[in-house]
């Protein structure tokens, strides 16, 4: 197995500790439709379960999202991805990455784990066919050596899927 | 009378001073703050600087004075009230040493960015608060029970007559008993709900610390951010709204004393709520 690519490992600053509490705690009241958060004691990593949506092409299959938060989060957006075996799509690549503008330069400190994980079921749910991005085998092959996706210059694919 | 010349010596004594106490040279720094004050005792900056190397030492009743004093001075100084309250609290002046760091808090809401210190001022003083509450809270729940538990044996007493009085058993005479305890149970429970930490409802929050107000500002959008927080936004992210994603001008933040005012009066009914996370 080889190991994630990861953000740089500082441990989080005090107002993105007291932040990820307060986003765990809520989540544990509220968590979004769709979404399991596996317990850990790791703050600094959610490992999140996602199940696609009834009546979508992803319905029924569960997969696996790593959001890992860097320092000085949430400044600077977390790093999430899925955890391979990545569902089929348009957008995300067979590594993991998630091409989603929120997650790096549309990202904003008024977002939680919760709306971006709102934003990833949304993404797969309005997908028309099961594919991988065209250029998935480039992709993937640049990011050899645990790359993270936050490294990636990201050129959005268009809005509509 | 103090000179031109003077004042200028002792500028450069209270330099000397900041940067032996930038090496951690307390001893040293307070000599020339001492220094300093001697040639020109009228400057707060010096008996503030010279109080914070006392505090570093945990010369309490010297920080009070050098404080003291400095309040004489200029009565707005944040600085001077932050550690005044807190060598009243090591007294254990707890309402005095309070009302310290909450004068402390409202002059530093909107300082210069540089010295800006709102939330250290807050964090003493969330300590301090939280702390008399779980004292003032667990007295009051055990004023509660003991009484509740004075009621419910009235009542019982009273059952208890009623049944001596009347030669049969009645089922009616049982469940309005019943229910006369329920209510009771009820009446205690409204009366502990305000002692029980929930949640702080999300209008007191900000939607980048998820916590309470500590300084809150509103953007052009209408959006209520903690002060630091949007402006490290601002910084560090972009000149854009984080909710609206309307452009910001810095400039154009403005406090939100309603919201202020909302958190004072919530703060003051729900105490716990001055519990910090990490």
């Amino acid at each position: 197995m080889t190991s994630s690519p990861s953000p740089s490992r500082k441990a989080l600053s005090k107002i993105a500790c007291n932040r990820l509490q307060k986003e765990l705690s809520e989540w544990q009241v509220n968590p979004p439709t769709g979404f399991k958060h596996k317990v850990t004691d790791n703050l600094q990593k959610w490992i999140i379960e996602v199940t696609g949506a009834p009546g979508t092409l992803y319905a029924n299959e569960t997969y696996n999202l790593q959001v890992e938060f860097p320092q000085h989060y949430p400044m600077e957006s977390p790093q999430v991805i899925f955890v391979p075996p990545a569902p089929l799509h348009p957008h995300i690549y067979s590594n993991g990455h998630i091409c989603l503008d929120i997650l790096y330069d549309s990202w904003s400190p008024a977002m939680t784990v919760s709306s971006v994980c709102i934003s990833i079921l949304s993404m797969l749910s309005s997908s028309p066919e099961k594919q991988r991005p065209t250029d998935n085998d480039r992709y993937v092959k640049n990011c050899k050596n645990g790359r993270s996706p936050k490294e990636t210059r990201w050129w959005f694919h268009d809005d509509k899927v | 009378m103090v000179t031109a010349a003077t004042s200028a010596m002792a500028e450069r004594l209270k330099e000397d001073g900041n940067s032996c106490f930038k090496k951690e040279r307390f001893g040293a720094a307070i000599d020339a703050y001492t220094e300093a004050i001697a040639l020109s005792p009228k400057v707060p900056a010096y008996w503030t600087n010279r109080a914070l190397c006392h505090m570093k030492r945990k010369d309490w009743t010297r920080v009070e004075e050098d404080c003291r004093k400095a309040i004489q001075l200029v009565h707005n100084s944040f600085k001077a009230h932050y550690m005044l309250g807190l060598a009243l609290l090591q007294r254990e002046q707890y309402t005095a040493g309070v009302k310290e760091l909450q004068r402390a808090l409202d002059l530093g809401r909107g300082a210069d960015p540089t010295g800006y210190m709102v939330e250290e001022i807050w964090e003493e003083l969330a300590k301090a608060k939280y702390m008399e509450w779980e004292l003032v809270s667990a007295k009051r729940s055990w004023e509660l029970n003991s009484l509740k538990e004075t009621c419910e044996a009235a009542l019982n007493q009273q059952r208890a007559l009623d049944m001596s009085q009347t030669e049969e058993y009645s089922d009616e005479g049982y469940s309005s008993h019943t229910e006369r305890l329920k209510a009771l149970d009820l009446v205690f429970e409204k009366a502990a709900e305000e002692d029980k930490p929930t949640e702080v409802p999300d209008y007191l929050c900000c939607n980048i610390t998820l916590e309470i107000f500590r300084d809150p500002v509103v953007s052009p959008s209408g959006v209520t951010y903690e002060r630091a927080a949007i402006l490290e936004h601002l910084n560090k992210v972009g000149k854009f709204d984080p909710l609206t994603r309307e452009k910001i001008d810095p400039s154009k933040l403005v406090p939100n004393l309603a919201i202020k005012e909302a958190v004072a009066a919530y703060l003051e009914k729900h105490a716990w709520a001055y519990k910090m996370g990490c």
